[in-house]
């Protein structure tokens, strides 16, 4: 057990969920027969729920700051309803409507960011308002009736990345490319870590475990790499789960890595601390409810063009989705706690339920009620944990 | 310090990757789903078959061109509904089930709880489980465009059932009772029962539409106005409240509650000092919703049509407080259904059909069925094979 | 029980919590009709000690025995406990905001006739118990409008509601002003008349000097000393060598001061209270600070001590109406918190768990919180840097903990309180003001506290020491200011103050 928390870096309660998760997809593929982990499911997985993760993104933050947004789904569904009406029936360029869509992200988020920030009203309830104004929105605009979008927006929602160069990799070399810059940017990242850990806190990791840490991750992503890179000719790492990536990237190095983030931290912590720290409180809120609508409307964008239209019920309760990501990644309801990464695996961890539960042929009510326990679990686990101030399961079987 | 035996590591984690990768050789071939290796050969004829086809604007003839490749008997089948919310969808479940079983197919049948991305990822899976044809009844016709294709990319045939799949090419033909002809029938029955139970003209009515996400919705009501509009035209009906376009009439979600709300307040801003009439309602969940409002608003009981033959409706008409309704006779559906599965499986590819409907892509077959209506007069003679309404007239 | 002349007593007890060992062993004796005081430490275990006895902590989970009235007792909950007359005032106020003192007082007892609540024997008793402390308040007034002091008294009138035999008062007037405070300690000298037996948990040495009969020292889960006193007779200095092991000769550390220039100019200062229209708290003060200079701050609770600081510090309280401030000679305007800190002032609030920490964070983000350019490189926080700056805070001001990444809520209070002065330090202030930086810390701690000021003001930063506490203020500051009602009513150098001359100040009422 010490061996494996040298390898993975100390704390191994962080990966109690990712330890889940992994058991999870394992007992999916043998119950399947193995049609868990196949390239077209694993490509199905991620675009078919990039929008719901996307907006776990925002809700993450959200939720740190102690807030919440029930407007999200709303706001999805009008976003990409203007995009498609805009597209449509104004003859806009499919970039032009996509950039539309954000900016009404964006007003959106500023109308909420503006009650919640300057006027104080807590965001539970201008959410709720914003919730009912953009589903009444779509719903008008839209006259309930659906709209196709335009065919290049399919690419965001359910498009495949190139494919050139030599066939003898046996697979899309788009995707392989992704795979070795992936596995690049660890390992020069490890070595960096490696070479400062001596420096800052005087005892170096030993070499060896650095080395397994390193295989062992590089193994993860090359076998993805594979899984996703050898599908049927014509497809590979899905398009919006590259979009999904490059948030995840952008708001993992936001929230952890610049003052605003952890202003966030800060103020969701104590916000009048934060305050007395020289945290401007009302603009950090106002931030985080902007960027949440904004990923809102990518959300929107990437769920209309994997179905190929805007419909009139469009996002209807996606908010509770993206909800359940960030609390079963352990967030606290309280604020001031949880990270993209652990809302990411919270999120991947419904997706892959879902999903296996379909394959399984398990019908949609059972499934809710699965999902239900759950995230019951999920957060019951987090609570005992931190109440006990016992560390997780892993940690109790470590040896003294 | 270490300098070389971090390249060392490099050197390692990066042969890994590629021993990994290489292990996996070509790309259809190394597909792990044993299914999809099977497909392969359909694959490419249908892609080709599919591109000619769009590219041509041929009407119907994707089907025909990859006929001759069928299926082995006890292949599994897809059938992916919106949702068991309804008695026709909880029935049709339940025969699709028995019969895919009793012809000795495999049926994966699952319900998407009105979700549209829930009814994506289950075709999806449908997709991954090897599926030869899938059954889809859309909850939002025009949603499903890319994960159809991606059916079709697999070789796989995809049905509509009971509405049209829009703005695809991934669909090859769609099963369901002709929408116009159900509109224009539940109006002729609502004039039937005007003049047999109210008298001579002319008459109060109010109209309601369907959900405005179903593409049936606004065909049903086009088919009654046209048989309605003449009549309001010379005076003999007249919509007291003036709302006659879909958008006005329509009933978001076919949400019964949202059809009692809106009856309510008809009611009390219209009929204060007048009677009611008829009602054209374009299902039986929204039929039972208006003369409930109708009762409590002490008015006596309109003329209601209706659509479906839910069971509570086919007592209501027997009691006589819904006038008719109109069978869709799921059974009829489900066998058509499947016999267009057979005839896959059999190599004969879709069964011709005049019919066909423009589905914003291209040119959908359509097999159309004729509705029945249903009064108290013939409603022992409609349900003669189905014991189970047939218990309910009594 | 009459030859008993304990009401209580606790053999050996020992309490483990999974790796610590809580309680070791302690030994307490209680006599009937007297005020017990126990003192020791934060951490100590005196609060464990009192849980064990309300029965928080129940029979099974600790070991050694509580005899009470002549009788051993098992408590398994709170409940019993209370039904065997034992009532415990706890430190944080438990009282419901939104109800009334009656509905307050037999809240989960109500008494009822039929089945409903009788309202008018529920007011009459409550009238009759809030007679016994001295208040005379009509019963249905809410909770919340009540002031600190009296919500400890309605507080302590519900124990008394259930016929308490023992009262434990867990640090009562450690929320409380001057005046408070003496009323509770007077009503305890008067139950004690009445035959209920009080034992007191606190830090204020002055005021278990004045009430208390006998006094238990634990340290480190032991109980270290045990003796009676005759009332009004303790030696303070006996118990702080007993507390914290060592015997401190001097309570506050010795220091030569340099003083520079005068760095920080305050005139005619105004500021209105943001939910009373017209009041102001702060009213034309002008003073200033001199480089190296510790510059006490005197006042009665409420006399606007707290508020003219964080006026000051970017406005964070209260409506400007007027006043400048200067910084080395020159006038700046502060508008905002970030402001201040960008012009050298730190404002260390006097309650830390609200408004100095964010209790979620560890040491290391919490250090460098209040100045995150510092580390920050090409837009990202530099983790290396981070972790530096807090591992050299950690050891300069001597922060117990096993890493920097140990969270805060994990710390002791004074070393919480050294956390909060290292983040403050780091961002390198010119004015340091310090806001009851003291409060809730053990004598051991404060000891420290106190030397890291001098080092600070020997370096040359301008400190101000807000404090209620008189012996601190003389011990510390070159020089004091009083503020009495919002209005700064002297100025005393060292060499002329002292506690008679600064109460005196500190009472004159505004305009004289």
């Amino acid at each position: 057990m010490k061996v494996i928390k040298q390898i993975l870096g100390g704390d191994l309660k962080r990966y109690t969920m990712v330890v889940a998760l992994v058991l999870l997809i394992g007992i999916f593929n043998i119950i399947s027969d193995g049609r868990m982990l196949t390239s077209s499911n694993f490509q199905n997985l991620l675009a078919g729920n990039a929008y719901v993760l996307v907006l776990a993104l925002g809700m993450l933050m959200v939720i740190v700051i102690g807030q919440i947004d029930l407007s999200v789904g709303s706001v999805a569904g009008f976003s990409g309803m203007v995009m498609a009406i805009a597209a449509r029936e104004l003859n806009l360029p499919w970039w032009a409507a996509v950039l539309l869509a954000l900016a009404i992200g964006l007003a959106a988020g500023a109308w909420h960011g503006f009650f919640l920030a300057k006027l104080g009203i807590p965001g539970f309830i201008t959410t709720l308002g914003g919730m009912m104004i953009f589903r009444g929105g779509v719903i008008w605009i839209s006259k309930s009736i659906s709209v196709p979008a335009p065919e290049e927006l399919k690419w965001f929602g359910a498009g495949y990345l190139p494919e050139w160069g030599p066939k003898f990799t046996g697979m899309n070399n788009s995707t392989l490319l992704l795979g070795i810059i992936g596995i690049a940017a660890y390992v020069v990242t490890q070595i960096r870590k490696y070479k400062k850990s001596a420096d800052v806190t005087g005892t170096a990791e030993p070499i060896w475990a650095v080395g397994a840490r390193i295989f062992l991750v590089g193994s993860v992503i090359a076998y993805f790499t594979w899984l996703f890179g050898t599908g049927r000719e014509g497809t590979s790492f899905p398009v919006p789960g590259l979009i999904l990536l490059i948030l995840i990237i952008v708001y993992h190095t936001i929230t952890q890595k610049t003052k605003f983030g952890r202003n966030v931290y800060a103020v969701g912590g104590n916000k009048n601390a934060a305050a007395l720290s020289g945290v401007n409180v009302s603009r950090t809120y106002f931030i985080a409810m902007m960027n949440m609508s904004l990923l809102a409307a990518v959300a929107g964008i990437l769920f209309v063009g994997r179905s190929t239209a805007a419909g009139p019920a469009d996002g209807t309760s996606w908010e509770m989705d993206a909800i359940a990501s960030v609390f079963i990644g352990g967030a606290a309801v309280s604020g001031g706690v949880g990270t993209i990464l652990e809302t990411m695996v919270g999120g991947l961890m419904m997706a892959v339920l879902n999903n296996g539960l379909m394959l399984m042929g398990v019908g949609a009510d059972r499934t809710q009620v699965i999902k239900g326990f759950v995230l019951l679990a999920a957060v019951a686990f987090d609570v005992y944990n931190k109440k006990s101030g016992r560390g997780s399961f892993m940690s109790k079987t470590k040896t003294k | 310090m270490n300098r070389k035996r971090i390249t060392a590591l490099l050197g390692a984690a990066v042969l890994a990757m590629s021993a990994l990768a290489g292990c996996g050789g070509g790309r259809e071939g190394s597909a792990p789903a044993p299914a999809a290796k099977e497909e392969a050969a359909v694959e490419e004829s249908t892609e080709v078959a599919t591109e000619d086809a769009s590219d041509a604007g041929e009407a119907t003839a994707t089907a025909e061109e990859a006929s001759g490749a069928g299926f082995e008997e006890g292949a599994t089948i897809g059938v992916s509904l919106p949702w068991l919310g309804t008695q026709n969808w909880k029935e049709a479940e339940t025969m699709f089930k028995e019969q895919l079983e009793a012809a000795g197919y495999v049926p994966i049948i699952q319900a998407a709880d009105q979700k549209v991305p829930q009814q994506q990822q289950q075709i999806e899976s449908m997709i991954e489980n090897g599926a030869k044809v899938i059954v889809v009844g859309p909850i939002d016709g025009t949603q499903l465009g890319s994960v159809l294709e991606q059916a079709k990319d697999a070789g796989i045939y995809v049905i509509g059932y009971d509405r049209l799949l829009e703005n695809t090419s991934g669909v090859d033909g769609v099963v369901q009772f002709g929408s116009v002809k159900t509109g224009e029938l539940q109006a002729q029955a609502l004039l039937d029962g005007l003049k047999e139970v109210k008298g001579e003209g002319p008459y109060n009515i109010e109209l309601f539409g369907g959900g405005p996400a179903d593409p049936n919705a606004p065909n049903f009501f086009k088919g009654a106005m046209s048989v309605l509009q003449p009549l309001i035209d010379d005076g003999t009906l007249t919509v007291v409240s003036g709302q006659t376009d879909f958008t006005q009439c329509a009933t978001v979600d076919w949400d019964n509650a949202k059809a009692q709300a809106r009856m309510d307040s008809l009611l009390s801003g219209f009929y204060s000092d007048k009677d009611i009439h008829g009602v054209l309602s374009p299902n039986d969940g929204i039929a039972r919703a208006i003369i409930t409002s109708c009762e409590n608003a002490g008015q006596e009981i309109p003329v209601v049509s209706g659509l479906d033959a839910e069971n509570e409706s086919v007592e209501w008409v027997w009691s006589g407080r819904q006038y008719s309704t109109v069978a869709k006779p799921t059974d009829a559906l489900v066998a058509q259904t499947i016999d267009i599965i057979n005839s896959l499986r059999d190599g004969n590819g879709m069964p011709a059909t005049d019919v066909t409907a423009d589905n914003g892509v291209k040119e959908v077959a359509i097999y159309e069925l004729p509705p029945v209506v249903v009064t108290k007069a013939n409603a022992k003679e409609v349900f003669a094979n189905d014991p189970s309404r047939l218990e309910l007239l009594k | 029980m009459d030859n008993n002349p304990f009401i209580l007593q606790m053999k050996g007890i020992t309490k483990e919590f999974p790796g610590v060992k809580a309680l070791d062993d302690v030994t307490l004796e209680v006599r009937r009709g007297t005020i017990h005081a126990i003192c020791g430490e934060n951490g100590a275990g005196k609060s464990t000690l009192m849980k064990i006895l309300s029965g928080v902590y129940p029979y099974g989970e600790y070991s050694g025995e509580i005899i009470y009235q002549g009788q051993e007792m098992k408590f398994r909950n709170i409940k019993e406990s209370e039904g065997a007359g034992i009532g415990i005032i706890h430190q944080e106020l438990t009282m419901i905001p939104e109800l009334s003192i009656t509905e307050n007082i037999f809240v989960g007892n109500e008494i009822t006739k039929k089945g409903l609540i009788d309202w008018d024997e529920e007011r009459r008793r409550t009238r009759e118990i809030l007679k016994k402390v001295g208040l005379t308040l009509d019963p249905d007034i809410l909770i919340k409008h009540l002031g600190v002091g009296q919500q400890q008294l309605v507080e302590i009138a519900k124990a008394l509601s259930k016929n308490v035999k023992l009262l434990i008062l867990d640090e009562p007037t450690s929320a409380l002003n001057e005046d408070d405070s003496e009323n509770l300690l007077n009503l305890m000298l008067e139950l004690k008349s009445n035959d209920i037996t009080s034992i007191m948990i606190s830090h204020k040495l002055n005021e278990i000097a004045k009430v208390s009969d006998s006094v238990t020292v634990i340290r480190d889960g032991h109980s270290i000393e045990h003796y009676d006193v005759e009332a009004g007779k303790v030696d303070e200095d006996r118990i702080i060598k007993a507390m914290v092991g060592r015997s401190i000769e001097n309570r506050y550390p010795e220091r030569d001061a340099r003083l520079g220039e005068v760095i920080f100019e305050v005139k005619d200062w105004t500021i209105e209270d943001p939910e009373v229209e017209g009041r102001l708290v702060c009213k034309q003060s002008t003073f200033n600070v001199r480089r190296g200079e510790i510059v006490g701050f005197a006042g009665l609770m409420g006399a606007g001590r707290t508020e003219l600081m964080r006026s000051l510090f970017g406005r964070n309280y209260g409506i400007y109406r007027g006043g400048t401030i200067k910084i080395e000679g020159k006038e700046v305007n502060i508008p905002n918190v970030s402001t201040a800190i960008k012009h050298g002032i730190a404002y260390v609030p006097e309650d830390r768990k609200n408004l100095g920490l964010n209790l979620l964070d560890s040491i290391r983000k919490t250090i460098v919180s209040a100045n995150l350019e510092k580390i920050i490189r090409h837009g990202l926080i530099d983790f290396d840097e981070e972790l530096k700056a807090a591992g050299e805070y950690k050891k300069a001001v001597g922060i117990k903990a096993s890493s920097v990444n140990v969270g805060v809520t994990t710390l002791s209070g004074g070393n919480q309180q050294k956390v909060v002065l290292s983040k403050w330090m780091f961002t390198e202030p010119k004015i340091l003001i310090l806001d009851e930086p003291t409060r809730g810390i053990d004598v051991g701690a404060k000891y420290e506290i106190y030397k890291m000021i001098h080092v600070l003001a020997d370096q040359g930063m301008a400190v101000i020491l807000v404090s209620s506490e008189l012996p601190e203020l003389l011990g510390m500051a070159d020089r004091i200011y009083t503020i009495s009602e919002g209005r700064i009513t002297g100025e005393i150098s060292k060499g002329e103050a002292n506690q008679e001359i600064l109460m005196k100040r500190m009472t004159t009422l505004a305009g004289e």
